[in-house]
């Protein structure tokens, strides 16, 4: 055995810290848990990792690398925790920020809120300058201003500085003056430059993008190096990466750098195993579904590939609506959040209908069932009482679950009041839950041009396999997979992950008029920022590049992105690309329209480094006989028969490679429970990964 | 006796059906060209059940459209005998009265068939931006506007009618883009018909009726219940709207008639319609009459026939806010957008919590520049703006929007790189905001400059303006006042902002959009939140010490309690 043969995964997440360790020499996972420690959350790094040494001897010394997903900047945003910050922008527009792009979200609601802007107006100062939008200088910066500006921002006692000007991302000399004045006046004070942050058109997306990075970067950079020394200390040293919102890891100097760039952080190690996954099987498409206590995360990837979109929002001060957060733009994996989880609260609406969610009993106190003062039904409650839940058998039997008060709340507070059954009242639930989920998931599906009717569903998450099998049918999805131990399936994607960066750069210009010459050395400075980026990350040998330009019919409001496989573009022919935008844009919306001229927008590179391969270990040669995983029988309601019938109750970890049987099923794990209806069969792969197939339905 | 829909199952088909809507939805913003449909989602698909009552409507929808479709769907679909109508049918119009106020409002509108009968009709309506004719809002009657497409039939039982298609290209500037679009607009009908004809299958159900009947009439409950609270009586109130110079101002009279759990919005006494585009067609004033009431009673209810029941409307024939063909309509939101606050106003009283004060972005403005380049090649953009949102009882208004309508603003970077023009400057403007207990909506500047260096254009430079409150600035509520006018400068001398103004280089442009109306009195606004506003520069501490009696210590900047108190109990 080498010596350096672990990989360490983990999350830091609010309630638990969760850690997965792999041996890439036998493909062995080992994982484990503990208490966030807030305070300082590198206690809880070292008493997971203490723990892990006593099942793996000398592990610190055998440690290659720490892969590091956290939710500590996104709470930051959204608890406004981050630093007193001040922004420098062109004379005239100090206002960008707070202005935004001056759209209702709610058409009727009056009272919608909006955010507050991270930056308070008397800390928005101006310097007199101006670049035009070809870059030329129109206005030079004078040095000594800017100097005074400075210094005004410095007497408000500001810990960061953001610096955005008009046009910059065509010019960046008078943002990089202001940088080099900020260096002089204070050398120590965090400084974040729009050009450095995203050199992209559309002057109050990158406003909003710098001011959200320099307002979380002193606490990101103060959290990273604390997190580098503790793991130092315990003798695992400067081998700590971080995950990007894109999908990608890097150094911790890049994203102490960057912060604004691992908002995703957490989730979208969930997104890349799915990743890994399409790719391992094969699957054209597949939705990936991972259903916690309040929310439920979903993204569609094609060909073994998730989507990437160049923006996102954060902090929705209007729960889950769009348009109601900071927009930040950044490459992000393309995950839809909707508010569907165990958690959900059932209710009964100003109209007299059933209503289930967005709010949520969270986990604490959660549903009624933990008996820890919820005093509202909801999802985890229906699911219990539809039997699908064993009271007895929850977190592996760790936590007993209160049926008779979830009962009676049911029966109190949804079916009385409605006038309905019990039955009807407590299978709604369930049901209207799904049909959410499944709602906001053909939306989703239909934008990126796919097809629910043959998607494989993918399931994770503690409630996702309980709800999978229904949102599965609801899709007109033919099959639906369940990776082994829900917990460790998304944290894979710490190891799948490739080592790389997203750079861009604006620059408009019609394809008609395009100097590809011009191009080529754009590309050319993107790659270089990018090789100089992975080399914090360790060697730099093998980069590779993806190019990529986001292009649109003359006039329209928003982009396609196009890829350009061609390793110099020199010679590249215009016939070439408005064929492939044609092509694309085709595959997008359905038609083209060949004789309208299109333009570039944005210059993309994206440089990594090979993906370090994972094996997954395969439990082929373990055999055995059905009848020993079979725990028993319980009543659970069939959405079919609309009844209670038997299912049969299997135990997963005596589930064998090539085990297949019929529904109803209830397959039991310690973090979750797979129901499967009585129209669906299942079969165990050499991986261990359950396979549903579900009857086809008419179209 | 029809079929019933326990609490539970109803909830699960309503959402199914309001999903269909939205995946109709998703198919336009995939497959439309223009950016208004795709970015500022110009457009709205809804379905109705056979008797053509409004059943579900996208969520995103945009006020104007939405509010007319219930009503003008609902007659579209009468209008042609039931026994008519084949499989495969697909009809088009723009004609403003049937539906949204003007000619670039296309309709969509197709039957769906279950097992041999209706069940139900599909539409969507696009706000198209090229329909020919003049585009400007001086236009004298509705053949200036631009091409009409009166109720015709674009496929007949699915076989398309290319001498229409034929027709509309000949007609506008851009033909590959409209007729695309429309395209589009057949696509998103065509989704919404298989979608619901799977659900009828999937749930075994013959037709919609005996579903409709019990969603429209949840949702018509749940509106009534809202309206009875309301106590009976009649509420008025008049709005002004100004005109160009030299002619009368607009006025609308508005009595909001409460009876029990139904209302009446009469509109008796407004001014007759007039000779240029401004003029409402009775669609379009009540789809404000209805953002009006779902914003009062439930903004969250979804939108269907149920929420229009209650709420009827009159309004004299031959009327600025009921003209009658062939009158221009193309800038109808210069009026119709007032509608909305005139409610607001006549209900403040009875409704002090569920209405705001006027807002700087009634009505929206819109600017066209045009011109050539300095190579002669030709250029065009066109932006909208709103102005500061009137303050409320909860909150101080917001800035900056568009409203009772909606859209967002096109970035400086992006202006610029689309036009030869500098954008110098585009920021709130200190003590725009009525004063109020709660501060109405800061106005935005912005100032444009016309290079007169080696990055001129040829002159002249065309700026086409729709817009308003030039002279009537929007009012206050409950003791709030106004919030600053709207002003229109060239080289900082007074413009004329009713038509187009030709500009040469060197010239500079501002346009001060208004601030919205405060509501309650500025002199019992909490003096910590002045000091606020001063410090962050919304409010001067001139401005502050006369509206709203705070007196603020110019050296540190801090509140001076004693002379604020003076000062309040003497005004």
């Amino acid at each position: 055995m080498s010596e350096k043969c672990y990989r360490l995964g983990c999350d830091i997440g609010g309630t638990f810290t969760d850690f997965v360790l792999l041996n890439d020499e036998t493909g062995e996972i080992r994982i484990n848990k503990c208490l966030t420690t807030p305070s300082d959350p590198s206690d809880a790094v070292e008493q997971g990792v203490r723990e892990l040494e006593q099942k793996v001897p000398d592990l610190t010394g055998k440690m290659d690398e720490v892969i590091h997903g956290t939710t500590l900047v996104i709470n930051a945003i959204i608890e406004r925790k981050g630093a007193p910050t001040g922004l420098i922008t062109t004379k005239g527009f100090r206002d960008v920020l707070e202005l935004g792009r001056e759209i209702r979200y709610a058409p009727y609601d009056i009272f919608a809120e909006f955010p507050e802007p991270l930056i308070p107006r008397r800390r928005r100062l101006e310097v007199d300058e101006r670049v035009r939008s070809d870059g030329t200088v129109l206005e030079p910066l004078d040095p000594k201003e800017a100097r005074e500006v400075v210094r005004r921002l410095l007497d408000m006692n500001v810990e960061s500085i953001a610096v955005c000007l008009l046009n910059s991302f065509e010019n960046p000399a008078h943002e990089m003056m202001i940088k080099e004045i900020i260096r002089e006046e204070a050398p120590e004070l965090s400084v974040s430059v729009s050009y450095e942050v995203l050199p992209q058109i559309r002057e109050y997306e990158r406003t909003s993008t710098t001011v959200t990075n320099a307002y979380v970067k002193p606490l990101t950079g103060r959290y990273l190096s604390k997190l580098e020394g503790r793991l130092q200390s315990i003798g695992i040293d400067g081998q700590l990466f971080i995950m990007l919102s894109s999908g990608g890891i890097t150094s911790v100097d890049t994203a102490a750098e960057f912060p604004v760039r691992i908002i995703e952080s957490g989730p979208t190690a969930a997104v890349i195993s799915g990743q890994y996954y399409g790719r391992m099987f094969d699957l054209p498409e597949m939705f990936c579904f991972d259903m916690g206590g309040t929310t439920a995360k979903s993204c569609l990837i094609q060909g073994g590939v998730a989507g990437v979109v160049p923006t996102f929002e954060v902090g929705r001060v209007q729960r889950f609506m769009k348009g109601s957060g900071l927009t930040i733009q950044v490459p992000v994996v393309d995950l839809m959040e909707i508010g569907a989880g165990g958690g959900s609260i059932a209710k009964v609406s100003r109209l007299g209908t059933l209503q289930v969610g967005p709010e949520s009993a969270g986990a604490d106190p959660g549903p009624v069932c933990y008996g820890r003062g919820g005093k509202n039904p909801g999802v985890t409650d229906a699911d219990l009482l539809l039997g699908y839940l064993d009271a007895d058998y929850f977190l592996g039997g760790e936590m007993t679950l209160d049926r008779e008060g979830a009962k009676r709340a049911v029966e109190e507070q949804i079916a009385e009041p409605l006038g309905v059954s019990y039955l009807q009242a407590v299978w709604g639930i369930h049901d209207l839950i799904n049909e959410t989920m499944a709602a906001a998931a053909k939306t989703h599906i239909a934008e990126k041009g796919g097809n629910p009717n043959v998607v494989t569903v993918a399931a994770f998450g503690g409630a996702g396999p309980v709800h999978a099998y229904g949102l599965a049918k609801k899709l007109g999805a033919p099959k639906l997979i369940v990776p082994p131990n829900a917990g460790v399936g998304s944290a894979l994607g710490f190891f799948t992950a490739p080592r790389a960066f997203d750079l861009v750069r604006s620059h408009k210009v019609a394809l008609a008029e395009a100097d590809f010459g011009e191009i080529e050395e754009i590309f050319q400075a993107l790659e270089t920022e990018g090789a100089r980026t992975l080399q914090k990350s360790g060697s730099a040998s093998d980069v590779l590049y993806e190019r990529s330009v986001d292009m649109r019919f003359v006039g329209q409001g928003s982009e396609t992105n196009v890829a350009l496989p061609e390793a110099d573009v020199t010679g590249l022919a215009q016939e070439t690309v408005r064929s492939r935008f044609d092509e694309i844009y085709k595959k997008l919306y359905g038609r083209t329209y060949p004789e309208s001229p299109v333009e570039f927008i944005n210059f993309k590179v994206r440089a990594k480094l090979p993906e370090r391969l994972l094996e997954l270990p395969r439990a082929a040669g373990k055999s055995g006989r059905l009848e020993d995983a079979v725990k028993g029988t319980r009543e659970a309601f069939s959405g079919i028969a609309k009844e209670f019938i038997p299912y049969t109750v299997y135990d997963r970890y005596t589930l064998f490679p090539g085990a297949s049987f019929q529904g109803p099923a209830v397959i039991e794990e310690r973090e979750s429970t797979l129901i499967v209806g009585e129209d669906a069969s299942v079969s165990v792969d050499d991986y261990g990964f359950l396979w549903i197939d579900l009857p086809q339905q008419d179209d | 006796m029809g079929q019933t829909f326990d609490p539970v199952t109803l909830e699960i088909l309503w959402r199914r059906l309001i999903s269909i809507v939205d995946e109709a939805d998703t198919t336009v913003s995939r497959t439309a060209f223009s950016s208004l449909l795709r970015d500022a989602h110009d457009y709205t698909c809804m379905f109705t059940d056979r008797k053509g009552r409004e059943l579900a409507q996208g969520t995103f929808a945009t006020p104007g459209q939405s509010g007319a479709m219930a009503l003008g769907i609902k007659a579209l679909v009468n209008k042609i005998p039931h026994d008519t109508y084949k499989p495969g049918d697909v009809f088009i119009t723009n004609d403003p009265w049937a539906l949204a106020g003007h000619l670039n409002d296309v309709c969509v509108m197709s039957p769906i068939f279950h097992k041999d009968d209706i069940v139900a009709f599909t539409a969507c309506v696009f706000h198209h931006s090229d329909i020919g004719g003049r585009g400007s809002s001086d236009n004298h009657d509705v053949y200036e506007d631009g091409l009409f497409i009166p109720l015709v039939k674009l496929e007949d039982g699915g076989v398309l009618n290319q001498a229409v298609i034929d027709m509309i290209r000949w007609n506008v500037r851009t033909p590959d883009e409209v007729t695309g679009d429309i395209r589009s607009q057949i696509a998103a009908n065509h989704v919404c018909a298989q979608k619901i004809r799977q659900m009828l299958e999937e749930y075994e159900l013959e037709n919609l009726d005996d579903l409709a009947d019990e969603i429209i009439g949840r949702t018509e409950k749940s509106m009534r219940g809202a309206i009875a609270k309301v106590p009976d009586g009649v509420y008025r109130a008049e709005g002004i709207v100004e005109q160009m110079e030299g002619k009368d101002d607009v006025v609308i009279e508005l009595a909001v008639e409460v009876t029990g759990d139904s209302i009446v919005v009469d509109l008796e006494g407004s001014s007759p319609q007039v000779d240029w585009g401004g003029n409402v067609v009775y669609n379009f004033t009540y789809a404000y009459v209805h953002m009006a009431m779902k914003s009062m009673f439930d903004p969250y209810i979804p939108n269907n026939d149920g929420c229009a029941v209650p709420i009827s409307m009159k309004a004299p024939e031959g009327s600025v806010v009921n003209c009658k063909f062939p009158a221009a309509v193309a800038a109808r939101m210069q009026i119709g957008h007032f509608i909305t606050e005139i409610i607001y106003r006549a209900m403040a009283e009875a409704l002090p919590d569920r209405v705001i004060a006027a807002s700087g972005g009634t009505p929206a403005t819109m600017n066209v520049f045009y011109g050539r380049r300095n190579d002669n090649t030709p250029w065009h953009a066109v932006i909208i703006r709103g102005g500061g949102m009137g303050a409320s009882s909860r909150n101080d208004g917001y800035y900056d929007f568009i409203f009772p309508a909606n859209g967002a603003n096109t970035p400086v970077e992006i202006f610029e790189s689309d036009t030869p023009l500098i954008v110098e400057k585009r920021e709130l403007l200190p003590d725009s905001g009525g004063p109020g207990l709660m501060k109405g909506g800061l106005g935005r500047t912005v100032v444009f400059r016309i290079p007169d260096d080696a990055y001129a254009p040829k002159p002249p430079v065309n700026l086409g303006i729709q817009s308003g409150r030039f002279r009537y600035p929007p009012e206050g509520l409950f003791g709030g006042k106004h919030g600053a006018k709207a002003r229109f400068l060239v080289n900082g001398k007074d413009g004329y902002p009713y038509g187009l103004t030709r500009l040469n280089p060197g010239d500079v442009v501002t346009m001060e959009a208004a601030g919205g109306g405060g509501y309650g009195n500025p002199m019992e606004r909490e003096p910590g939140r002045v000091v606020e506003d001063v410090l962050n520069g919304y409010v001067t501490p001139e401005h502050a010490r006369e509206e709203y009696g705070v007196v603020i210590d110019p050296t540190t900047m801090e509140l001076d309690e004693e002379a604020t108190k003076k000062l309040r109990q003497t005004a």
